[in-house]
C-alpha cells in the first residue's frame, strides 16, 4: 500500500514538475472557475489557479509526501492502524493541494479547516494523554486562523465575490480591506505558528515523525506563509505589516534562544523550524515575498529530510529522544549521520547547499533594506543561534560515546528508510542553485561593503565556537544557571509562552468556575434553595409535631376554650 | 371489597349518605343540625371493626370530636336565633358557626383529630372520611360565612397540610394531610363559586379514589412497604402518574382545577394568598414524590414468597381512571372549543 501511493504520488509530483517548467517558459496562467451555488447575484464557486507559483509547491509537497509515505512503509511497519494513518496522510495532502490552487476565499477555507482537522487527527494518532494535549492545543490555536478565515468571508459579501485575488490591487485602500487584511495575517500567524500562537508546534511533536516531516517542518506550517505571499499586494506597506516583522522577528530569536535549552530532538527541530518560519515571515513582511517563498520551499526539502533522519535515530534508540542518552551516532549510523549532516550543514546555510542560496540571499537583501538597528540586530543574532543550536546539536549526537544502555542494536541497513531519505537529501542539495536559478527573471543586485558581507560569517563562526563551548559543559558549568534561574526559565520555556494558550488561559476559568461551584453552586445557592429550605421545612414540621403530638383531650379543651373566648367577645361586642 | 358485601354496613352508607342529603337540603340551620348528627351516627358503625382495637379507638374519638363540634354548633344557632333576627349577620357569631363547622370537617387551626383517626381507619373510610364527610360542613360553612377568618383559615390549611405531611411515613398519615392542604383549596373555591368547589371536589375525590383503591388492594400503609413489592410496571406508573396529578403537575388532570383557582385568585387580586397556595403545594409535591420514589426505582428488593394477587377486573377500572388522569386535561380542552 505505502508502495502504491509512493508511485502515486511521485508521478503526480514530477507531472506538476514539469508542468512548473513549462509555465514558467511561456509564463503562462491558468485560472478556470466551477460555479457551485448562485442566489441574490452572489456566486459561490470553486476556482482553481494555476501558475507556477501553485505547480512549484504542489511538486515540494507531493515529493516530500510521497517519500514520508515511503518512510513510513519501514517506520510504521509493526503499526496496527497503518491504513487510517495512510489515509490520514493522503487527506492531508489532498487539503493542502485545496490551499495551494485556490485564490478563492471559501475553497481556500476547504483546505484550511481540512489541515486543521487532519492535522488534528494525526496529532493525536497515538492516542496518548500527552498527545491528546498536544492535539487539542494544536487544533484550538488553529482554530482561531478557521474562525478569522470565516469573518473574512462574512467580510468580503460587501464585493460581491469570494475571489479576492481581484481585489487585491483595487480595493487596496478600502477602509473593510484593511480589516480584513488584518484578519488575514492573524490567521496565518496561527497556522505559521508566530509569537501569540507558537507554542503549538514545539507540542505538537506527539505526532509520529513522518507526520512531523510532512506536517510540521514543510506544508502545514508554511500554509500561513504561502497565504501571505498570495496576499501581499493587499498587506504591503499597511501598519500591520510593521507588527508582523517585529513579531515575526521575535518568534525567530525566541525559537533560537529555546532550542538551544531543549534537550528532546524533535523539539530542537520543531524549533529550528519555528525559527525559520519567522525568518521567512519577516522577509515577507519587509516586502520580498518572492524571497520568502523561495527559502519556504528550499526550507521544506532539507527540514524534512532533517525529521527523517531524527525519526530513524529514535527508531533505532528504542524511541529515545533525549539527546544527552545520544553520542557516537556518526559511527553507528554512518549513512543517517550523513544526511542529518547535511540537512544541518544546508539549515546553517553552508555554502552551496540547499539553505545557502535562500539565506544568504535573504541577510543580505535585509543589510541592504532600509531598516532600524533592532531588526538589523535580531537577524543576525538568530542567524548566529541557527549555527549555535545545530553545532550543539551534533555534538550531542555524533561526537561523544554512546550513552544509552551498554546493550543496543543500531544497524544503518534499513534501506526503506535511506532510500527515502536519499531522494531529499538529493534535493536538498541541489535545489537551492536550482530553484535559484529557475525562479527569479531577474537577479537582485546587491552592494554591499566587505564587513557587512561578512557579517554572516561572522555571526556563523562565533554561534558555532558558542554551541561548541556549551556542548562540552560540564556538571559545574550546568550549576551555574541555577544562578539565573528565573532568566533560565524564561528561555527555555519559549518566553512562557506555552502558559498563555494552555495553563494561563484555563487555569483561571477553570479556578472561576470550581470556585463559583463551591461558593454558589454548592454554597449559598444550596442553601438559599434546596438544602437550606428542606432544613427549614423540617424543623417547622418537628415543631409542628409538638403540638400534633398531645394529648387527644387538650384539642378538644382548646376548641372549647376558643368557643369561650368568642361567645365572651360576643357578649362584650353586644 | 368487605364493604358492600355487608349488609349493615350498606345500611349505614345509604344512611350516611341521606343525612348529607338532608343536611344540605333543609332550610333552617336545626335541620341542618339534625342531618349532621345522623351523619356522625351512622359513620361510627362504619367505622368500627370488634375485631380491630384501632378502629374502634378512632371511632371513639371521631365520635367525641363529632359531638362536641355538633354541640358548639347546636350552641351558636340557638344563640343566633336568640340574639338576631333572620338575616342579620353578626361578626362573632360567624365565627363561632365557622369554628364548630370546620372542628366537624378537620380543617387546620381544629384538624388534630384528624390524622390521628385516619390513622385507625381503614382505606375505604379513610375515603368516606376525606371526601364525603366533607360535603355537608362545607356546604353550611358557604351558608354563613365570615371573609377574613376564611383567609386566614385557608393560609393556616395549606401551611400546616404542606408543613404536616413533611416528616410522616405513614400514608394514611401523609393522605390526611395532603386533605388538609386541599381544604384550603376547595374553600378558597367555595367562596368564588359552588360550582367551581364540585368542580374541584369532584377532582380531587376521583384522584383519591384511584389512590386509595390501590393502596387498599396491595394493603400497603407506610412508604417503606412500597419499595419491597413487586408492583408491576403499570401500578407503578398508575402510582406516579395520580400522584403528580394531585400535587397539579400541568399536563395532568389535577392541573385543571388547581388551574381555574389561580385564575380567580389572580382576578381578585389576592397575589400573597396565590404565592402562599402554590408555595405550599409545592411542598406537598415534594412529599408525594418521596411516596412514589419507589416508583422511580431501576432496581428493588423482590421476595420470592411475597405474592399478591391481584383482582384484574378492578385493575381496568384503575387504568381507566389513571387514562384519564393522564389525558383528561388534554380532552378537557376539547370542551372549550366553539
Amino acid at each position: 500500500m505505502c508502495t502504491h501511493f509512493f508511485f502515486f504520488l511521485f508521478f503526480f509530483s514530477m507531472l506538476s514538475f514539469f508542468f512548473m517548467i513549462y509555465f514558467v517558459m511561456n509564463n503562462l496562467v491558468i485560472f478556470f472557475e466551477w460555479e457551485l451555488i448562485s442566489f441574490n447575484s452572489i456566486s459561490i464557486v470553486m476556482s482553481m489557479l494555476f501558475d507556477w507559483m501553485t505547480l512549484l509547491f504542489m511538486m515540494f509537497v507531493l515529493l516530500i509526501s510521497s517519500v514520508v509515505i515511503y518512510y513510513s512503509k519501514s517506520y510504521m511497519s509493526s503499526d496496527l492502524n497503518l491504513i487510517r494513518f495512510i489515509i490520514l496522510v493522503l487527506l492531508f495532502v489532498l487539503s493542502m493541494i485545496l490551499l495551494i490552487i485556490s485564490p478563492n476565499i471559501i475553497s481556500i477555507l476547504l483546505g484550511w479547516d481540512g489541515l486543521g482537522l487532519v492535522s488534528y487527527c494525526l496529532v493525536i494518532y497515538y492516542q496518548n494523554l500527552k498527545s491528546y494535549n498536544a492535539g487539542m492545543l494544536t487544533a484550538l490555536s488553529n482554530r482561531i486562523g478557521d474562525v478569522l478565515i470565516l469573518m473574512v468571508i462574512s467580510w468580503m459579501l460587501n464585493y460581491g465575490s469570494w475571489n479576492y485575488i481581484f481585489y487585491l490591487n483595487f480595493m487596496k485602500n478600502d477602509l473593510i480591506m484593511s480589516f480584513i487584511s488584518i484578519m488575514i495575517i492573524m490567521a496565518a500567524m496561527t497556522k505559521s505558528a508566530q509569537i501569540p500562537f507558537s507554542s503549538w508546534l514545539p507540542a505538537a511533536m506527539a505526532a509520529p515523525t513522518p507526520v512531523s516531516a510532512l506536517v510540521h517542518s514543510s506544508t502545514l506550517v508554511t500554509a500561513g506563509v504561502y497565504l501571505l505571499i498570495r496576499f501581499n499586494m493587499l498587506i504591503l506597506n499597511t501598519f500591520f505589516i510593521k507588527i508582523l516583522l517585529l513579531l515575526s522577528m521575535m518568534t525567530m530569536f525566541m525559537a533560537g534562544v529555546s532550542a538551544n535549552y531543549e534537550f528532546d530532538l524533535k523539539k530542537i527541530i520543531a524549533l529550528s523550524t519555528l525559527s525559520q518560519l519567522g525568518l521567512m515571515m519577516s522577509i515577507l513582511s519587509m516586502g520580498f515575498p518572492d524571497l520568502a517563498f523561495f527559502h519556504l520551499l528550499s526550507h521544506a526539502m532539507f527540514k524534512a529530510l532533517l525529521f527523517m533522519c531524527a525519526g530513524v535515530i529514535i527508531h533505532m534508540m528504542n524511541d529515545i529522544q533525549d539527546i544527552r542518552y545520544m553520542g557516537g551516532i556518526s559511527l553507528y549510523l554512518p549513512m543517517t549521520s550523513l544526511c542529518l549532516n547535511i540537512s544541518n550543514m544546508a539549515l546553517c546555510g553552508i555554502p552551496f547547499l540547499a539553505g545557502f542560496y535562500s539565506k544568504d540571499m535573504i541577510m543580505e537583501m535585509v543589510s541592504f533594506s532600509n531598516l532600524n538597528l533592532f531588526v538589523f540586530f535580531f537577524y543576525y543574532i538568530s542567524m548566529g543561534l541557527t549555527m549555535f543550536y545545530t553545532i550543539r546539536l551534533l555534538m550531542y549526537m555524533m561526537i561523544n560515546d554512546y550513552n544509552l544502555l551498554s546493550i543496543y542494536n543500531l544497524y544503518d541497513e534499513d534501506y526503506v528508510m535511506l532510500k527515502s531519505m536519499m531522494v531529499l537529501l538529493f534535493m536538498s542539495v541541489i535545489s537551492g542553485s536550482f530553484l535559484s536559478w529557475m525562479i527569479f527573471y531577474y537577479p537582485y543586485m546587491i552592494y554591499l561593503p566587505f564587513n557587512l558581507k561578512m557579517m554572516v560569517i561572522y555571526v556563523s563562526l562565533m554561534g558555532g565556537v558558542m554551541g561548541f563551548l556549551i556542548s562540552n559543559m560540564k556538571i559545574y558549568s550546568v550549576n551555574k544557571f541555577i544562578m539565573t534561574y528565573n532568566l533560565s526559565n524564561f528561555l527555555c520555556l519559549m518566553w512562557f509562552m506555552p502558559s498563555l494558550s494552555t495553563y494561563g488561559l484555563s487555569y483561571y476559568f477553570l479556578n472561576f468556575g470550581y470556585n463559583l461551584l463551591k461558593i454558589v453552586d454548592l454554597g449559598w445557592s444550596e442553601f438559599y434553595s434546596g438544602q437550606g429550605f428542606m432544613i427549614i421545612l423540617k424543623k417547622y414540621s418537628i415543631f409542628y409535631n409538638i403540638f400534633q403530638m398531645n394529648n387527644f383531650k387538650i384539642y378538644l379543651f382548646s376548641f372549647v376554650m376558643w368557643m369561650i373566648i368568642i361567645m365572651y367577645m360576643l357578649i362584650i361586642n353586644i | 371489597m368487605h364493604f358492600f358485601m355487608n349488609s349493615n354496613k350498606m345500611f349505614f352508607l345509604f344512611i350516611l349518605i341521606f343525612s348529607t342529603m338532608i343536611s344540605i337540603s333543609s332550610n333552617s340551620w336545626f335541620g341542618c343540625w339534625i342531618g349532621l348528627e345522623i351523619n356522625l351516627l351512622s359513620f361510627i358503625p362504619l367505622i368500627s371493626n370488634s375485631n380491630n382495637l384501632l378502629s374502634s379507638e378512632a371511632s371513639l374519638k371521631y365520635f367525641l370530636t363529632q359531638s362536641i363540634a355538633s354541640m358548639n354548633f347546636l350552641f351558636s344557632i340557638l344563640i343566633k336565633m336568640i340574639l338576631m333576627k333572620n338575616f342579620e349577620m353578626i361578626y362573632f357569631i360567624s365565627i363561632m358557626i365557622n369554628s364548630s363547622l370546620l372542628m366537624k370537617m378537620g380543617s387546620a387551626p381544629f384538624h388534630f383529630w384528624f390524622p390521628n383517626i385516619s390513622e385507625g381507619l381503614s382505606w375505604f373510610n379513610n375515603f368516606i372520611l376525606m371526601t364525603w364527610q366533607k360535603i355537608a360542613s362545607l356546604i353550611l360553612f358557604s351558608y354563613y360565612m365570615n371573609l377574613n377568618f376564611s383567609y386566614f383559615i385557608i393560609i393556616l390549611n395549606v401551611m400546616i397540610g404542606a408543613i404536616g405531611g413533611m416528616n410522616q411515613t405513614s400514608l394514611r398519615k401523609l393522605m390526611s394531610f395532603s386533605s388538609i392542604n386541599n381544604l384550603g383549596w376547595m374553600i378558597f373555591s367555595i367562596m368564588i363559586s359552588e360550582n367551581l368547589w364540585i368542580f374541584y371536589f369532584f377532582m380531587y375525590s376521583f384522584l383519591i379514589s384511584i389512590m386509595f383503591f390501590l393502596f387498599y388492594m396491595l394493603n400497603m400503609f407506610f412508604i417503606n412497604q412500597l419499595f419491597i413489592n413487586n408492583m408491576n410496571f403499570m401500578i407503578k406508573m398508575n402510582l406516579l402518574i395520580n400522584f403528580l396529578s394531585l400535587g397539579g403537575l400541568p399536563p395532568f388532570i389535577g392541573f385543571l382545577p388547581k388551574w381555574i383557582i389561580i385564575n380567580f385568585l389572580m382576578m381578585n387580586k389576592l397575589y400573597l394568598l396565590t404565592f402562599i397556595m402554590l408555595m405550599s403545594s409545592l411542598i406537598t409535591i415534594y412529599f408525594y414524590i418521596r411516596i412514589i420514589y419507589s416508583s422511580f426505582m431501576f432496581n428493588y428488593i423482590k421476595m420470592k414468597w411475597f405474592k399478591i394477587f391481584l383482582k384484574n377486573n378492578f385493575l381496568m377500572f384503575i387504568n381507566l381512571f389513571s387514562f384519564i388522569s393522564i389525558t383528561g386535561m388534554i380532552f378537557s380542552t376539547f370542551l372549550y372549543i366553539y
